[in-house]
């Protein structure tokens, strides 16, 4: 029964406390009780706030909110750039505790995890188990960290949200129902200002209220994700944690809009693909050490071909791989509806620049235009040689 | 016929060009030696159709001169397992049949028709230079391990030989990092420039080491021929271009840095367990007369540091590089310190013994890594 399976399950969610500000303040302990501020690359007006400390959501202010409404709502607030380098590094040190110990987990987010503890309470006490974790990360990072602990994902999520910052609390399957239903629907993850609004015209203002609604009425108002919010407000979801897994390729494919066998135009293609991988990677922080491309007939008749390089993030050594391996694969006088370039064997690093290619402007010319990009978005510029006229 | 040799004797002249046997070829013959036998004279031949080494040794043999391959695996088995006595080995000049006597022992295998073995190329046209052959073997063991693997880079493949009348400059490069042996001593009238493949040179070092006998190196346009007493090795050259090298040693490095080099390989070392595994990049910060390494590997949360006094003199500067290519230069220093010379944190940086030896100037070269290539 699959009642029966849910209430045996324990999920762990953890979540560490406002994890930029928190980042922020290890770096720089002045910043400590201050209202804080995180904004992206240009602290300018034009802006959003990418994350803020709870002292300065007192004042109301809130991520994804424009920089200017935060500067109006929070005059004395300390605005800062996002050093983003340092909170993927300190997430990648949490990561790696949490592996270390547990026996499934997936990492939802920059600062989210689900760890599965099903049948781990037979040897050891899950909420011990979880204090124990969480102290650990504390301790090995000084970041804060919130953990709820219950029978699913979404409870304990909940959970999680209820108790922060700094928080840990354990809602066992008896208590779920009672426990969600003390709360405000707002609380439900998933539900925004829109349904908010929507269920308090119905009268619904705490999730009790909601739990007590039969689902078919939800299903009326709502649709589909009616059904969802009424499976939630009962404390029901049989998702389960999903391992984590670091992305370990990128890619780009385009279906053309009309078949063609003229390699100049799939070689121009490949090299915009190229251009736009290649940035990204750089954007990262990676390299790529394989790089595949891949075509497809009129007839669907589909190669791949791929091949080991050094590793790397410069788009003109990627194309020239890429032009070679389509000219090895794209050997069928048929023609090609769809072709794609694939990055993989990705790890951390920077370009390793070249003696005889890399003197002169070359790098200079890169680094240019990644900031031309990191400003006005990633299509704006690109080599020529990756220009398609009607654009 | 036959011919009576000592065992260790043959061994060890086949196991000087046993090198260039390839395991599998498209012609099969090649995978044999061919043994041509002269008056009191045994020349062997091995060759992959690029390489080609031969060598002789003096044998008393009885009957008519003849040529014969003899499956290359096999003798050398054989006479590995052999200890050290006189052989007689029996040619059947019809069907060329082999057989070994020993005092105690006999053994039977097929050897294959001469004639069949593929021409060797003769020095024709060639101009030549002496040098002693250690002087070689050090250019080699100096150079050779910043060639280039990548089958797209054929030139780079090899090793540049550089003749001129000031001296003769061996280099060799990856585009990553690149090592300029030269020798003062010894000069060429007539300039030349011409690229020998890795593998030519991997043979050379291995059977010329510890040779102080002087070595003929002959060219022309396509071929080099090198030969000590009796042992010749000829290769095809590699015929693309070699990239114009000197022009992209950087002349202008206001910072140099002097470090003992034994504490900088050891600190690289050490560093570079913590690094990333594939791109093993660590961050050089220099200020004043402090240098301090460090890495991280995000993936695995790895992190090391470690600080080593140095003199500089020039300006504070951050600069990355491949740990393990730094390693190999490094290790390639033969004096207490080593000097680098720096511009900034996208050029070459140069690295230099602290003094040269007598004859010799060597200048090595590593491309650093962009630290800071998406923020500008």
């Amino acid at each position: 029964m699959p009642g029966d399976i849910q209430t045996k399950r324990h999920i762990l969610h953890l979540d560490l406390d406002a994890f930029f500000v928190s980042v922020e303040r290890l770096l720089h302990p002045e910043l400590n009780g201050l209202p804080v501020i995180i904004g992206g690359e240009s602290l300018s007006n034009r802006g959003v706030v990418s994350a803020c400390s709870y002292e300065a959501r007192k004042y109301g202010v809130h991520s994804a909110m424009p920089i200017a409404m935060a500067r109006k709502l929070c005059p004395e607030g300390t605005f800062v750039r996002g050093t983003y380098d340092a909170y993927g590094k300190y997430s990648g040190i949490v990561t790696e505790i949490v592996s270390e110990r547990s026996p499934l987990f997936e990492k939802a987010s920059v600062d989210e995890f689900y760890v599965d503890l099903t049948g781990m309470d037979r040897f050891y006490g899950t909420l011990k188990w979880s204090e124990e974790l969480k102290k650990c990360i504390v301790k090995e990072t000084g970041l804060p960290v919130s953990f709820g602990l219950s029978i699913n994902k979404t409870v304990s999520k909940i959970a999680t949200d209820y108790c922060k910052p700094n928080g840990q609390i354990r809602v066992p399957g008896e208590e779920v129902l009672p426990f969600l239903g003390a709360l405000t629907v707002d609380k439900i993850p998933g539900v925004g200002k829109q349904t908010q609004k929507e269920l308090n015209e119905l009268g619904i203002q705490q999730v009790r209220q909601l739990q007590q609604i039969p689902p078919d009425l939800l299903t009326r108002a709502f649709g589909k994700w009616g059904h969802t919010l009424w499976q939630k407000a009962q404390g029901i979801d049989d998702a389960p944690v999903v391992a984590y897994r670091e992305e370990k390729s990128i890619s780009r494919e385009q279906t053309l809009q009309e078949d063609t066998t003229d390699p100049a135009f799939l070689n121009v293609l490949l090299t915009r693909m190229a251009d736009e991988l290649a940035y990204e990677l750089r954007s990262t922080g990676r390299l790529s050490a394989h790089i595949s491309i891949k075509i497809r007939y009129s007839d669907f008749e589909t190669h791949t071909k791929g091949q080991q390089v050094n590793p790397t993030a410069n788009e003109q050594e990627m194309s020239v791989v890429a032009r070679k391996l389509l000219k090895a694969v794209f050997t069928r006088r048929v023609r090609v509806r769809l072709i794609g370039l694939k990055l993989s064997n990705l790890c951390p690093g920077y370009i390793q620049t070249d003696l005889f290619q890399d003197t002169g402007p070359g790098l200079e010319l890169r680094a240019a235009t990644d900031r031309i990009r990191n400003r006005y978005g990633k299509h704006v510029i690109g080599w020529a040689a990756g220009f398609i006229p009607e654009d | 016929m036959n011919f009576v040799v000592s065992s260790d004797d043959l061994l060890k002249h086949l196991q000087l060009i046993a090198g260039v046997v390839p395991s599998r070829h498209v012609l099969p013959i090649v995978e044999n030696f061919l043994f041509e036998i002269g008056k009191n004279r045994l020349t062997l031949t091995a060759t992959d159709l690029e390489i080609t080494m031969k060598t002789t040794l003096e044998v008393e043999t009885r009957g008519a001169e003849m040529r014969l391959a003899v499956p290359a695996k096999l003798v050398l088995e054989i006479l590995r397992n052999l200890p050290a006595i006189p052989i007689t080995i029996t040619v059947d000049e019809d069907n060329f049949g082999i057989e070994i006597t020993s005092e105690n022992g006999k053994y039977k295998l097929n050897g294959e028709n001469g004639a069949e073995f593929p021409q060797v190329p003769e020095a024709d046209n060639t101009t030549s230079v002496k040098m002693p052959a250690n002087i070689l073997v050090k250019a080699i063991q100096k150079t050779l391990f910043a060639a280039s693997t990548d089958e797209h880079k054929p030139a780079m493949n090899g090793m540049l030989f550089s003749f001129t009348n000031a001296g003769v400059t061996f280099v060799a490069t990856d585009a990553h990092r690149l090592v300029r042996y030269r020798r003062v001593d010894i000069t060429v009238k007539e300039a030349v420039n011409f690229v020998v493949p890795q593998k030519a040179l991997n043979l050379l070092k291995n059977s010329l080491n510890g040779m102080e006998d002087i070595l003929t190196i002959e060219y022309n346009e396509n071929n080099a021929f090198f030969s000590v007493g009796n042992t010749l090795l000829l290769c095809r050259l590699i015929s693309d271009k070699y990239p114009d090298y000197e022009n992209v040693i950087p002349t202008n490095n206001p910072n140099k840095l002097i470090i003992p080099k034994k504490e900088l390989a050891s600190t690289l070392r050490r560093v570079n367990i913590f690094s990333n595994k594939t791109t093993h990049q660590v961050r050089f910060k220099i200020a004043g007369s402090d240098l301090e390494i460090s890495t991280e590997d995000i993936d695995y949360a790895n992190e090391a540091r470690e600080n080593l006094k140095c003199i500089f003199d020039g300006e504070d500067m951050e600069i990355g590089f491949n740990a393990a290519f730094l390693l190999e230069v490094v290790n390639n220093v033969e004096t207490e310190s080593l000097v680098m010379e720096l511009s900034t944190p996208n050029r070459a940086s140069i690295v230099l013994p602290e003094e040269q030896n007598e004859g010799e100037n060597m200048l090595m070269l590593v491309m650093p890594v962009m630290l800071s290539s998406y923020s500008g």
